[in-house]
């Protein structure tokens, strides 16, 4: 747990051993291979030492498979969608990518529409391939089209605090109202409640406690959901 | 005769984190009186006549202070691309763009223009766009880098004898005093191959020259640019290690301004025969603010 920059040698070793995001092996002329960061962050590694990744915080979305992402749906190319998940390039989404869809039974989207969706496909040559159904039981899990509700955006470090289920924040909003959020690790989170003032007080907590906003910690956020008027 | 060097204090290395959400990630670091600001978007979409196949496209633009940017701030902005290029993993992003814009928040007063092209782009102005943009590249952690460019400027005192002093980070009022400067990127990582004669850390990377601009209006010899290179590498080292510490107090909480502030010893030795180096130590001062 270590802070280090671009190009610091890791010293990894391990027989299985497994590099995880932000480390990259290059090898020399001579044969010899190293481990170097590719980014700046907190250098992390688990118990047994065989897994090592770099803990950063980005803005900018990058995408990889297996990911939940929201998506905003922009265009409509022929049967497929192209969806906005906020990353360099545009998304593909297949109209029949939805469970229990048909060819005569579509879901009919719009231009505009929200998506909570898994990224199935994340390659670098190619545009990110979305779909709405778990990759195990083909069966939506949450997936499919967000109806209502609000879309902020925050920092990628605080999409995975706010997935993580030991984080503060989410459980201590959820005590206070009934909330529906659906977190995607593209920086976006979204969020339906009942009244508009619970949406812009939970909006406004987001936004705090991420640590581009400030980083506040548990007691700081409860003071300050105390002082916004729901 | 050895030229002799002269160490002035390494520069004022304060970097203040910007929260712009527009732009990711965007450094200000003051040098001294020198300031220079740095937004980086990346990697984004590209239009199709920038795109590469295999590679993400560098875009880099650089603005003065005042008036619209000339010929000398695109010549910058060429450079800084070339520096930039070796030292990030562009091919990680096929067919995307790195847009960095560079921004000089002061002017040149005594417009010498000693060294790099015309007035308004000093050489430790310089210096500092290029530590902005590194800053800003590793706040925004979107784009790999293969290393950490550090830059420096280094300025040579007008003498009568024929020893000439080098200081480094010369600052706006000292201009009109030196002879020559110029400023030298050094790339930091562990898979470059230092010179033989460089000064090895264990905790520092070794590192490699990747340009210099140093000129002077006097003629100089090969050994006066390989000592100016010697004490650049030991600024370029102190900056190195400035960004690694801000890099560390930052995240968790409030947002934080480091500053190394040091005292400017502006007393250059001048040892005439002895071939020594001689270094004027300063205190360091570690302030941190939180906000």
């Amino acid at each position: 747990m270590s802070t280090i920059l671009p190009g610091e040698a890791v010293p990894a070793q391990h027989v299985n051993l497994k590099l995880g995001p932000g480390l990259l092996q290059l090898s020399s002329a001579d044969g010899k291979s190293s481990i170097i960061s590719t980014r700046a962050g907190e250098l992390n590694h688990s118990a047994n030492r065989s897994r090592w990744w770099i803990e950063s915080n980005a803005r900018r979305y990058v995408p990889a498979s297996q990911e939940s992402v929201i998506g905003v749906v922009i265009a409509r190319s022929g049967e497929n969608w192209r969806v906005d998940i906020g990353a360099a390039h545009m998304a593909t989404l297949d109209g029949l990518a939805f469970e229990g869809a048909t060819k005569r039974n579509r879901p009919n989207l719009k231009v505009g529409s929200l998506l909570y969706a898994r990224v199935s496909l994340a390659h670098k040559d190619m545009e990110p391939e979305l779909e709405c159904f778990d990759a195990q039981t083909r069966k939506a899990e949450g997936f499919g089209e967000l109806k209502g509700g609000f879309v902020v955006h925050c920092s990628l470090k605080m999409c995975r605090h706010l997935l993580d289920p030991k984080h503060f924040l989410l459980p201590m909003l959820g005590a206070q109202f009934p909330l529906e959020t659906a977190t995607g690790l593209n920086g976006r989170v979204w969020i339906n409640a009942k009244e508009a003032k619970t949406i812009i007080a939970v909006s406004r907590c987001i936004e705090a406690v991420d640590s581009d906003g400030g980083g506040m910690d548990e007691a700081s956020a409860k003071h300050f959901l105390g002082t916004l008027d729901i | 005769m050895k030229a002799s060097i002269g160490w002035t204090a390494p520069p004022d290395l304060v970097l203040v984190r910007s929260l712009a959400t527009l732009c990711r990630g965007a450094v200000t670091p003051v040098e001294g009186e020198t300031k220079s600001l740095t937004s980086i978007s990346g990697p984004i979409e590209v239009r199709p006549n920038l795109e590469q196949p295999s590679h993400a496209t560098l875009d880099v633009h650089i603005r003065p202070l005042a008036s619209i940017s000339g010929t000398d701030s695109k010549a910058l902005a060429a450079t800084l691309k070339a520096l930039l290029t070796p030292s990030l993993l562009l091919s990680h992003h096929p067919r995307t763009l790195v847009q960095i814009v560079g921004q000089a928040l002061c002017g040149s007063n005594s417009g010498s223009g000693m060294g790099s092209a015309g007035k308004g782009w000093n050489t430790t102005l310089i210096a500092s766009l290029v530590n902005a943009t590194t800053a800003a590249l590793l706040n925004t952690a979107a784009v790999p880098m293969r290393g950490v460019v550090c830059a420096v400027s280094v300025g040579r005192l007008r003498s009568q004898s024929a020893s000439p002093t080098l200081i480094l980070d010369p600052s706006e009022s000292e201009l009109p005093y030196l002879s020559g400067s110029g400023c030298f990127a050094f790339l930091f990582s562990s898979v470059v191959t230092a010179l033989p004669d460089s000064e090895a850390s264990s905790d520092v990377p070794p590192c490699s020259l990747l340009w210099t601009n140093y000129s002077a209006n006097t003629s100089f010899t090969e050994s006066e640019l390989v000592d100016a290179r010697k004490l650049a590498e030991r600024g370029a080292v102190e900056v190195w290690k400035a960004l690694k510490e801000s890099l560390g107090s930052m995240g968790k909480s409030a947002v934080t301004l480091v500053g190394w502030k040091r005292d400017k010893n502006t007393t250059v030795k001048e040892v005439a025969e002895e071939p020594s180096e001689s270094a004027s130590e300063s205190e360091v001062d570690d302030e941190k603010m939180e906000i």
